[in-house]
């Protein structure tokens, strides 16, 4: 079996853990498994990487400092033609889905994106992945080809504990020329509203079942009786309805709480991805198919409009007690 | 934007007001928003004016009431000129979103609120009731025309529910068109939307006509008063349900046995009242539950004051803070002493029961459809 | 500035059930209504709205899709897009990211752009394949999750925003003409009018087969497409939500107790 490649994907002085689940899930298909690691100074990813990673290719220049899809595709195109991997994976993330298209179309690779499951067939790689907002499982097969991409989902390996030691291998970077057409300019954080809700116990989570922001009320009392913060999906604040700083999910925040209570979320996996971490969540839904309810505890399939109120009012009634 | 097409001093007979003003003097919304529609009779006739005019916030606070129309002496339609220069903004695509959403949603769906039509017999579940085969050989008696809002809104869905009730109550004769149905349209004329309504005349005449029935009832106000006065081409008659109910108690059909001592008023709606001189029927049917005590509140009739939930005002929020229609409505019913204010449209039923949360008075008064005492007096 | 946007007809499932069809391979889409994918619409938006504040310029509207698709060309038109393609044929057919791209980078080939605007993804198929793919069959630059669109220089630079993870955004600057894949929420979509789409009906919209765009029918579509959907299968959800059943009262109520009893209350 060829070796299999996982792009090690960090940013601003942090590994993503999409980096390491690859590597886990990697290391359970057979073959070598190299972790791919671009960037400046960050010989302390090389070592992390290296704890999961039968070898790690560690290209150390200050073209990687930034993520810039020209300086990586450049670089990682020369390091597949070298290496010539038969499966590279790539995390299914906002540098990878820039990234890997680009990649597969220069080297005429087979590519599959946003993978949830993986199994081989040999050296083909049999992968599963949704559709319809997740409503529905895919199930693939890849036809023969030299290489496979796949871009892999946050979550779809589980990381484990470090086994390997790894050999790291530094490598001269493969991009000489100079980049032409696209430059890294800033980061620019996310306006800081009034309540940071990273650091909330308590949310009420608003999806687009709310349909007006005259109905905003209805959800703002329940998380007051609870003691609440409000937090949105990204259907509510592109509607205005809660300033961004509000919005969980993928382009959101990653909220922790004690309690997330979903309502009128339909539990699209950008959004799931921000909130699954909570210890409990609550689900209220008209929709018994709404993919929230595969990840709540409870769930309350029903109309909003007629729970939430009651629901508020018997939280009333606990706390007056 | 070309003037031969618009040509607003023209389809609104401008030159006819003399500016007296009873529009405006009798206009509910100038109550609370700076829509002074007698202006705008004057304003528009300056063609050069029209896009300044229609990018003001306040022509989308008319409510579509007509009450200025009914009181102009010189027989205007003052409203139509608010819709005319909404026509505008519709046409270079400024809306607010959410009545974007809305229209959107009419033209992809058949409905305004964003449902797939797949859902839009849900409100049938555990009924009596069948949707119509076109063509039929047989003649129903009655078709029903559901309205989007009582097909789709989990609050008035009670209301068609209970209008099925009454009719097997009373053994009518009749069905529905199902998942088929669409949208009357009656809102989207009103926010201006010209093509898209007239879309909706041509589908529904179309869709109405196949069906081999004696008459349409609508459940809907609005509706009725589309299918009725602005379709082109229905065959059939067409009568709110305040018409046929009355229609069976009067012939005996239907029988009220239980009891309900309550003080009750009742709110005119705009598009049956004043647009449709629907007045005696829903008062009829209210006196005929029995233990009603009835009581009229003082503006009442044609001089109903307006929810302010028609004209497309379920979609666009006005930016005036002063105290709501609805919200006076149910403090008139409160110093009236009613314990329910019955309406007999969706549109006032969402409006008013809303303004007896925002005032906190849900527990003792209560707002309901007809329909729904109807079927509770069963 | 000569922009083009590519849109593409999804099916609405939101809020519907969607059902597997006897192949396996498909759903039932009989009962579903369709419309332009989400981050299209704001793609349109995005285009015309440079177009606007340029004051000169066009915008070419190309679908890859049937008949039917000329619903959400019209209503792009109607936006204010100037020309319209639409690519069918039997040949592209059950294509994945990549084959799209290809029948995609081909009709585009063919004209003069500045800037080739797509959603960032579909929101049936998710693959979030073709604005980096179509930048590399292009030979231009590339950026996706765009959030922020400015012009530098009119035909030679932009600055644009991408969206991270957490909110984050990167800016970056980027060589015309490219392509760039557009994320919800960049602008407010404007209203297409009834009579606006009436209107657009009157634009020609172009219609390409594979042969008219030089392609091979082994090259695209099924055919041309690295992955083979073996089968769909309703989701493997971990351990489902305890579903509380009852009345709105009752429901409640039985929540309420619950969030007591974990202390959340
Ligand atoms: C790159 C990318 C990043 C993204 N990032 C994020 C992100 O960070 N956060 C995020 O949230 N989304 C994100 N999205 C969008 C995401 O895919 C979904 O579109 C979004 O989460 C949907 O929001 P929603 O659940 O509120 O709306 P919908 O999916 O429209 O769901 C509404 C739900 O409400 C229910 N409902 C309707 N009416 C009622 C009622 N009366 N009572 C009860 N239930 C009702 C419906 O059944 C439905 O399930 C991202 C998308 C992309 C492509
Ligand atoms: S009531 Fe009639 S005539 Fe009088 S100002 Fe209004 S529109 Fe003109
Ligand atoms: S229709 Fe009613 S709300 Fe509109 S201008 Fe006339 S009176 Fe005022």
């Amino acid at each position: 079996m060829k070796d299999i490649f996982v792009l090690i994907e960090h940013r601003r002085g942090e590994m993503r853990d999409v980096s390491v689940e690859m590597l886990c899930g990697a290391a359970k298909l057979g073959g070598t498994v190299v972790a791919v690691l671009l960037g400046k100074d960050v010989d302390a990813f090389a070592e992390k990487a290296a704890g999961y990673a039968d070898k790690v290719l560690y290209v150390n220049d200050p073209l990687f400092e930034n993520y810039n899809s020209e300086a990586y595709q450049k670089a990682l195109s020369a390091l597949i033609k070298e290496h010539g991997p038969g499966l590279v994976l790539i995390g299914n993330t906002a540098q990878g889905v820039d990234l890997a298209p680009a990649l597969a179309v220069e080297l005429g690779a087979s590519l599959l994106t946003d993978i949830t499951a993986l199994e081989m067939d040999g050296d083909k790689p049999k992968p599963t992945r949704t559709f319809y907002g997740g409503k529905l499982d895919a199930h693939f097969t890849m036809k023969d080809a030299d290489l496979y991409i796949l871009t892999v989902r946050e979550a779809t390996f589980t990381a484990e504990d470090p086994s390997k030691t790894g050999e790291i291998v530094k490598v001269d970077n493969p991009v000489t020329e100079d980049l032409s057409y696209r430059k890294f300019v800033e980061y620019v954080e996310p306006e800081v509203g009034e309540v940071d809700i990273t650091q909330s116990t308590l949310l009420v989570g608003v999806g687009r079942g709310i349909r007006e922001d005259k109905n905003m009320p209805v959800v703002e009392e329940l998380a007051q009786a609870l003691g609440a913060d409000l937090a949105a999906s990204r259907a509510v604040v592109d509607a205005g309805w809660l300033p961004s700083d509000r919005q969980v999910g993928i382009s959101g925040k990653t909220v922790k709480p004690k309690l997330y209570l979903a309502v009128g979320i339909s539990g699209a996996f950008q959004h799931v991805t921000g909130m699954k971490g909570s210890e409990v969540i609550v689900a209220i839904n008209k929709d018994p198919d709404a993919p929230i309810f595969g990840i709540a505890d409870y769930g309350i399939v029903d109309d909003l409009f007629k729970v939430v109120p009651k629901l508020t009012e018997k939280i009333k009634e606990l706390k007056g007690a | 934007m070309c003037a031969e097409e618009i040509g607003f001093v023209e389809k609104y007979d401008l030159l006819g007001c003399i500016q007296c003003g009873r529009c405006t003097g009798g206009c509910p919304v100038a109550l609370r928003t700076d829509l002074r529609v007698r202006c705008f009779m004057y304003d528009t006739q300056n063609e050069e004016r029209l896009e300044e005019l229609s990018e003001r916030p306040e022509i989308w606070d008319c409510t579509t009431c007509y009450t200025c129309a009914a009181r102009c002496p010189k027989g205007l339609e003052p409203l139509e000129v608010l819709i005319g220069l909404r026509s505008l903004q519709i046409e270079e695509g400024r809306v607010q979103p959410t009545v974007r959403d809305a229209l959107e949603s009419i033209f992809k769906d058949g409905n305004p609120w964003g449902s797939p039509r797949a859902k839009r017999l849900d409100w049938t579940a555990g009924l009596e009731v069948e949707a119509l085969e076109p063509e039929a050989e047989e003649a129903t008696d009655v078709l029903l025309f559901v309205c989007c809002t009582d097909a789709y809104d989990p609050r008035v869905m009670k209301v068609a529910q209970a209008l099925v009730k009454v009719l097997n109550a009373a053994g009518v004769d009749f069905g529905i068109i199902g998942e088929e149905e669409s949208c009357c349209g009656s809102e989207v004329r009103r926010l201006g939307e010209e093509g898209l309504f007239e879309m909706c005349d041509e589908e529904n005449v179309e869709l109405l006509n196949s069906f081999n029935v004696n008459r349409i009832v609508t459940v809907s106000p609005h509706c009725y008063n589309t299918l009725k006065k602005e379709y082109h081409g229905l065959k059939h008659p067409v009568l709110h349900y305040t018409e046929l109910v009355a229609e069976l108690l009067e012939e005996g059909k239907l029988q009220l046995s239980k009891e309900m001592a309550k003080v009750i008023t009742y709110h005119d709606p705009c598009f049956l009242g004043k647009q449709n001189d629907i007045y005696d029927e829903p008062r009829y049917i209210i006196t005929r539950i029995p233990g009603v005590e009835f009581r009229e509140f003082d503006r009442c009739r044609e001089r109903s004051l307006c929810c302010e939930g028609g004209g497309g005002k379920m979609w666009v929020e006005s930016e005036s803070k002063a105290e709501r229609l609805a919200e006076i409505r149910v403090e008139d019913a409160k110093e009236l002493g009613a314990e329910i204010i019955a309406v007999a449209c969706p549109f006032c039923l969402l409006t008013l029961e809303d303004a007896t949360k925002v005032k906190g008075v849900e527990e003792e008064m209560r707002v309901a459809d007809i329909l729904e005492l109807l079927a509770e007096a069963l | 500035m000569n922009m083009v946007v590519c849109v593409k007809r999804v099916p609405d499932t939101a809020e519907s059930e969607v059902h597997i069809d006897a192949s396996g391979k498909d759903i039932d889409k009989s009962r579903l209504s369709f419309g332009i994918n989400e981050c299209d619409n704001y793609a349109v938006e995005e285009a015309i709205q440079i177009k606007e504040r340029l004051g000169e310029g066009t915008v070419t509207v190309v679908s890859l899709g049937d008949k039917d698709s000329d619903e959400v060309i019209r209503m792009a038109l109607a936006k204010g897009g100037d020309e319209a393609m639409r690519l069918e044929d039997d040949a592209f057919k059950g294509g994945d990211g990549l084959a799209t791209a290809k029948a995609l980078a081909a009709a585009i080939k063919g004209l003069e752009y500045d800037i080739v605007f797509t959603g960032a993804l579909a929101d049936d198929d998710g693959y979030a394949v073709v604005p980096a793919a179509l930048g590399e069959l292009l030979g231009v630059p590339h950026a996706t999750y765009v959030k922020k669109v400015e012009i530098l220089e009119p035909g030679k630079r932009a600055k644009v925003g991408r969206e991270l993870e957490g909110g984050l955004m990167e800016f970056l600057e980027i060589d015309l003409p490219c392509v760039l894949g557009i994320q919800t929420g960049i602008n407010e979509p404007r209203y297409a009018s009834f009579k606006g789409i009436k209107q657009a009906a009157k634009k020609e919209i172009a219609v390409k087969s594979a042969a008219d765009l030089g392609l091979n029918a082994s090259e695209v579509g099924e055919a041309g497409s690295w992955a083979v959907l073996e089968k769909f299968t309703p989701p493997v959800v971990g351990e489902m939500a305890e579903i509380l059943e009852g009345e709105p009262e009752e429901t409640a109520a039985k929540l309420a107790a619950i969030l007591k009893e974990k202390g959340l209350v």
